[in-house]
């Protein structure tokens, strides 16, 4: 009972100009995988999704979400990038077998730089593994080189990183504690907030063009230069493409001023 | 400390408070009475010769109050009630201090308290309560309460401590899954909506938030969708299914903003009802009634009487005039809130006229992300004129924005207000939603234009 994109997605734009692969106005297209929409979906995840196809379809591109369902055959190698969102603990501990049986497919796919946004529960099973509090372990696709311990801490609240794509802004609501590898890169520096845990002062993990994070907000939204580098990963692998054309990102920019000056 | 001499201390805390004019000085007793007594609540609830009755849930506990307490009046009874928004533990205890006369008496014969769902084990073992209304969970302002699984433990934690007689809704999977926790499985009375005309019936606004069973976490199967996660369930492995109300509307006659013509079968005995408060999430308040009220033995036609004269709670759906324009309060705080309040008053119809009012304080929720779990896109092609403002007003019109439609941005609420109503046409109807503390500052800022009711 996951809402499904289209239902987001006004598609007169995008559908008009998409014509055929082989007709001769062959318009571009991004095929975006969404993973386990039904489990992982919390705290406006969907709001992400809603950004990269609004992103697409207002530069006249085509844009199509197919959701990976537990336990349902799914063909990554048609797609261009891959969302993952948050979850309560029930709904992560029912995705992680299946994501593991996905893992290998994943990872290499990460590394032909395929872009890639895993959000909180889903970037924690994207590192080595997560060990909850109770003790049990939740095997990880290891794209990055993190661990994950639960921890009785709930880190809550607004949080800011200055990053590669400029300031970021998010709201972070975790008990996990990722802590990275030492070959492991960091989205950015936490200005800010707690990050990845409360020590590290770092956030996220990026591999390629993957990218982890426990900002939710959602993050794209008033991130618009992260949304824009997925898209152009995307738009480069597929097309080689090397350049995107500009969005009027006023309101974006004001929302994310606000939301930089509110207290954590 | 002797509980007189409490009592006296807190009363004068009270007191003094509003005298120099920090507050209504509402949970201020309460707060003190924790420190000096934890268990004060308990021991003046024992004077309630009827007993204290809790309602919670996330949505609709101020309406469902509202009305269990005009009916239990019209019954006979003296009910001592909570403020508006004093639903934690120290609110309730400041009620039952405010009610207890220096003296020590206590003129009332029930309490009723509107409970805050992660407060309810916090209150339940002092007050004892008889009876425990819940009415659905949503996700709302989850970065207190952490996940909506453990805010129905939360709960569930809270009903095991009591043998109270339990009312739940048999629509929404995780409240009928409390049954559990009932004292005795005769304790469990269910209500419930078996249909609704067609237009009420396509509810997928939502994400939804609770689908999986229970017990073997398989995804629900849904016959029917009401709204959200609330419908008709069963999971396909045969191990959890919808349980079948006691209390239940039949059939909805006739429902739009004004209210709702509803049957109501209790008991399998069929009575009409005229309810004037509009949408399907205020059914449901008004199911929780009827069954709590057959619970009690009170008469269904009395109970039918009070339905039928109901006003909404604070802003909730409040109606009022402003310079010959009608304007609708209606408050919004969580995803599934704010999609009911879109269909059920602002999907129909064009070009109509909205102040959107986003804070992010705690009352509110400091997270405002979910205002993208809300399907927004519904408004779209109806063209609405949007006015934001609060403090994340501009996530809010980022939002409509994604959803094209550019919503005008005024930071302060007042101004904000002002440009909203004076961009209303003489004599049209318009819409403010606003979240918690945006609503009191609202009604504040009305209240000088206009005679708003005391909440």
């Amino acid at each position: 009972m996951s809402v499904q994109l289209n239902e987001f997605s006004d598609n007169s734009a995008s559908q008009a100009a998409y014509v055929d692969r082989r007709g001769d106005h062959m318009t571009k297209k991004i095929v975006i995988a969404h993973l386990y929409p039904s489990e992982m979906n919390i705290y406006g995840d969907m709001g992400n999704v809603i950004t990269l196809v609004k992103r697409l379809e207002w530069r006249g591109i085509g844009a199509e979400v197919r959701n990976v369902e537990v336990g349902q055959p799914f063909n990554f190698d048609e797609c261009d990038l891959i969302f993952g969102g948050g979850g309560q603990d029930s709904g992560q501990q029912l995705v992680a077998a299946d994501l593991l049986r996905r893992g290998n497919t994943i990872r290499q796919l990460a590394h032909d730089t395929m872009p890639m946004l895993l959000i909180c529960g889903l970037y924690q099973l994207f590192g080595h593994g997560f060990t909850l509090s109770d003790g049990q372990e939740l095997q990880g696709i290891e794209v990055f080189a993190a661990n994950t311990v639960g921890g009785s801490v709930r880190m809550i609240g607004n949080i800011t990183v200055d990053s590669p794509f400029g300031r970021l802004v998010g709201f972070e609501n975790h008990s996990g504690q990722t802590i990275l590898d030492r070959s492991q890169e960091a989205i950015g520096k936490v200005i800010k907030g707690f990050g990845n845990n409360p020590t590290s002062h770092v956030e996220g993990a990026i591999t390629f063009n993957a990218i982890g994070t426990y900002m939710h907000g959602p993050v794209l939204p008033k991130n618009p230069a992260m949304a824009d580098h997925l898209l152009l990963a995307a738009l480069t692998r597929k097309y080689g493409d090397s350049k995107l054309s500009t969005i009027d990102d006023g309101l974006a920019r004001s929302a994310a001023s606000v939301a930089n000056a509110r207290p954590q | 400390m002797k509980t007189t001499a409490i009592l006296l201390s807190t009363k004068m805390a009270a007191r003094l408070s509003r005298l120099f004019g920090r507050g209504g000085g509402q949970a201020l007793p309460g707060l003190i009475a924790e420190k000096l007594d934890p268990h004060l609540a308990g021991t003046l609830a024992r004077g309630l010769k009827h007993g204290v009755i809790l309602v919670t849930g996330t949505n609709g506990k101020t309406t469902t109050t509202k009305l269990i307490a005009a009916m239990l009046t019209a019954n006979g009874e003296h009910v001592l009630t909570n403020q508006t928004g004093s639903n934690l533990k120290r609110g309730i205890t400041s009620s039952l201090i405010t009610g207890t006369s220096v003296t020590g008496k206590l003129p009332y014969t029930v309490g009723l308290f509107e409970v805050d769902e992660a407060s309810l084990r916090r209150v339940a073992p002092d007050l004892m309560p008889k009876q425990i209304v819940v009415l659905n969970l949503f996700r709302d302002q989850l970065d207190r309460y952490g996940e909506l699984d453990t805010t129905a433990a939360l709960i569930g934690e809270g009903i095991a401590s009591t043998d109270a007689e339990l009312y739940l809704n048999a629509d929404d999977p995780l409240v009928a899954n409390l049954a559990k926790y009932a004292s005795d499985p005769t304790r469990v009375n269910f209500f419930g909506i078996e249909g609704l005309p067609v237009s009420g019936a396509h509810g997928h606004t939502t994400v939804a938030d609770s689908d999986r069973c229970p017990n073997c976490k398989s995804k629900l199967t849904f016959d029917r969708v009401f709204y959200g996660h609330i419908g008709h369930y069963r999971c396909p492995n045969g191990d959890f299914a919808r349980p079948r109300p006691i209390v239940a509307i039949t059939n909805v006659a006739k429902a739009d903003i004004h209210g709702s013509h509803f049957t109501v079968a209790i008991s399998g005995k069929r009575s009409d009802m005229v309810f004037p408060l509009p949408g399907t999430y205020n059914l449901y308040n008004a199911l929780a009634t009827l069954s709590l009220a057959h619970g009690l033995g009170i008469a269904t036609p009395l109970s039918a009487t009070t339905l039928a004269h109901t006003e909404a709670a604070f802003g909730r759906v409040e109606k009022v005039n402003i310079w010959g324009r009608e304007i609708y309060l209606l408050l919004i705080k969580n995803p599934a809130g704010f999609s009911q309040v879109i269909e059920t008053f602002l999907a129909q119809g064009a070009n109509k006229h909205i102040l959107m009012a986003i804070n992010d304080l705690a009352a509110d929720g400091r997270d405002v992300s979910w205002l993208w779990d809300v399907k927004i896109e519904t408004l779209t092609s109806t063209k609405p004129v949007i006015v934001t403002t609060g403090t994340r007003g501009l996530d809010m019109s980022l939002r409509l924005h994604y959803a094209g439609i550019e919503a005008e941005n005024r930071s302060d609420l007042s101004v904000a207000l002002e440009t909203f109503i004076n961009s209303i046409p003489s004599g049209a109807t318009a819409y403010v939603l606003p979240t918690y503390t945006a609503l009191i500052q609202i009604r504040k800022l009305m209240s000088k234009l206009t005679h708003m009711n005391k909440i």
